[in-house]
């Protein structure tokens, strides 16, 4: 073994840490973006319905958006701490916790998208005969795209961070090595661990960003061949239907 | 076919909807592979026969513990994983669950634990400085609870106080009755519960006569509670004995020379539903047999100084006391 080395100096930056710990570090990242993307698919899956029973009855809109916003305001500690002793030491807390706390944002970028879609476009295709699962799916949606977006771009960067917290019950991903070195005060581990966190996030953000330009084509004003275009046109042949 | 342009055109919308979706879907399904990958098994695999779950908390010297429980228990034919939780509160009852079958655990320290769950937070304390009374009184505490307490070893890691070594210089100190004979006023950084603990405050004062001008709440032993000793914000520490990292900060222990701190010796505590045979018993008595509180330190040192693997060091010293039969 070295006599001198980085490690045992304790440096901040450390090859011989990246070198001697290339696996962990792989295996904390893989559990991290596993964590991140489980929780903020399931929070769209949840958070999606939840805004379309919101906008349809205001009854609902006020409690939905009352408890996804308490759900935010628990501090994660005791989120999960709280939700141990129903689901075990599993990694189910730690997806259940970030699923609560995307929630809001979510729901309110989605309900925020949906109530930004023009009335026109609706009337037009109510016009076309189309029903409530089409006009959802093939106008409003599309048209709602760059909000939901937005507030999924959020969402992700916040659950990335906040899947650290998830090393109190060893399940943090990259916060696994954040607390082990804090706790050890081993400083190229809890930089690099912490640099990693924050590259995912920075990658998850342009990932995203990239898909949503991707899905909405029409936004970019270069070329006006938009696919609405097409839609004003269409009714004349429509008549059979 | 006049149908197929609108088709067209919601198909693609729905196409995009559906990307999404599938994407979720997908990215979630993926996402729990690799999770079951490299969560540290447990979780929502079912321990069969044979199969035990080894909890450590997430300080060095319970993570090279666990693994050498690990290879010990892998050597007596189980298959095992560990799983790191940061507190006590949140794994001593999923140690009772059975979702964590077997802990390396600190007598006085689990003792206090317990009795602060079953008797209240004021209850009076049932660890003392007899490692034999404190061992009984866990007993106690942990049976009715589903939990087997494991014979103790010598190895001790218990609370103990440091100064740096300019400061023990100066005033030629050695030992805690030493401080107290000093008159400095002291400066304790500790946790938040010091001022109530026999062992702590009341202790310094009452026993070694130590003048404590108050408490820094920064934790037991943390990097924020050395540093601030090291740079003379607080005078005294409150760490363990088998803490490795003190030469990096230049503190030196005082020692306990009346006595003053509870025996809290390295023992297993496990789920005895799950893991209460003979057979667990037998491979872990292996370890107490020979673990001392210097094998304890210098275990902690080729982690917390050399920044060695946990896992390697537990299976250099496996393979140097001769504790492995295959």
């Amino acid at each position: 073994m070295a006599e001198r080395s980085c490690l045992v100096d304790n440096d901040w930056i450390c090859g011989e840490y990246l070198s001697s710990r290339g696996q962990e570090l792989v295996d904390a990242t893989l559990q991290h973006i596993g964590i991140t993307l489980a929780s903020v698919a399931i929070g769209l899956l949840v958070a999606f319905p939840l805004a379309l029973l919101a906008r349809a009855r205001r009854s609902v809109r006020g409690p939905v958006l009352g408890l996804t916003t308490v759900f935010y305001a628990i501090p994660s500690l005791a989120m999960f701490s709280l939700l141990v002793p129903v689901l075990g030491l599993s990694v189910s807390v730690v997806v259940t916790g970030l699923v609560l706390y995307s929630l809001t944002i979510l729901v309110r970028n989605i309900l925020a998208g949906l109530a930004a879609v023009p009335e026109e476009a609706r009337e037009a295709a109510r016009g076309m005969g189309y029903g409530l699962v089409r006009l959802l799916f093939g106008v409003e949606l599309p048209l709602a795209l760059p909000a939901l977006m937005a507030g999924l771009r959020i969402a992700t960067v916040s659950t990335v961070s906040l899947t650290t917290i998830g090393a109190i019950i060893g399940y943090g991903g990259l916060g696994n090595l954040v607390l082990s070195g804090l706790r050890s005060y081993f400083k190229a581990q809890v930089l690099t661990a912490s640099v990693l966190c924050v590259l995912l996030a920075v990658v998850a953000d342009l990932v995203l960003l990239l898909v949503q330009r991707l899905l909405t084509p029409w936004t970019r004003t270069r070329r006006k061949r938009a696919p609405r275009a097409g839609a004003a046109k269409s009714p004349a042949g429509q008549a059979v239907a | 076919m006049s149908r197929t342009p609108r088709r067209a055109r919601t198909g693609r919308a729905l196409l995009a909807a559906g990307a999404v979706a599938v994407l979720t879907a997908g990215l979630a399904a993926c996402g729990g592979d690799s999770l079951e990958k490299s969560g540290g098994g447990g979780g929502s695999a079912k321990p069969g026969e044979g199969s035990l779950v080894i909890g450590s908390a997430s300080f060095t010297e319970s993570k090279v513990l666990a693994e050498i429980y690990a290879g010990l228990l892998k050597d007596a034919g189980y298959s095992v994983s560990i799983k790191t939780v940061d507190a006590r509160e949140l794994y001593e009852p999923a140690l009772e669950k059975g979702e964590i079958d077997v802990v390396p655990e600190y007598a006085a320290t689990l003792a206090e634990f317990l009795n602060k769950k079953q008797n209240g937070k004021d209850a009076p304390p049932v660890a003392s400085a007899d490692a034999g009374a404190t061992v009984k009184a866990l007993r106690k505490l942990a049976e009715p609870r589903g939990l087997k307490v494991l014979d103790p070893g010598r190895a001790v890691d218990q609370n103990a106080f440091a100064v740096t070594k300019e400061f023990a210089e100066k005033h030629q100190l050695k030992t805690l009755s030493d401080l107290g004979k000093s008159k400095e006023r002291i400066k304790l950084a500790a946790g938040d519960e010091c001022p109530e603990r026999p062992f702590c405050q009341p202790g310094l004062e009452k026993t070694y006569g130590i003048d404590v001008t108050g408490i820094d709440p920064l934790e037991v032993g943390s990097t924020q509670a050395k540093q601030a000793v090291k740079q003379g914000k607080d005078q005294l520490l409150l760490t363990t004995t088998t803490d490795a990292t003190l030469e990096q900060f230049g503190l030196v222990l005082l020692e306990d020379d009346k006595k003053l701190q509870n025996s809290d010796n390295v023992l297993p505590v496990v789920n005895a539903k799950k893991a209460g045979s003979q057979k667990i018993t037998d491979a872990l008595a292996k370890l107490t047999r020979v673990l001392t509180t210097e094998d304890l330190t210098e275990l902690n040192k080729k982690v917390d100084a050399r920044r060695l693997k946990p896992a390697d060091v537990a299976a250099g010293y496996l393979k140097d006391k001769g504790l492995l039969t295959k």
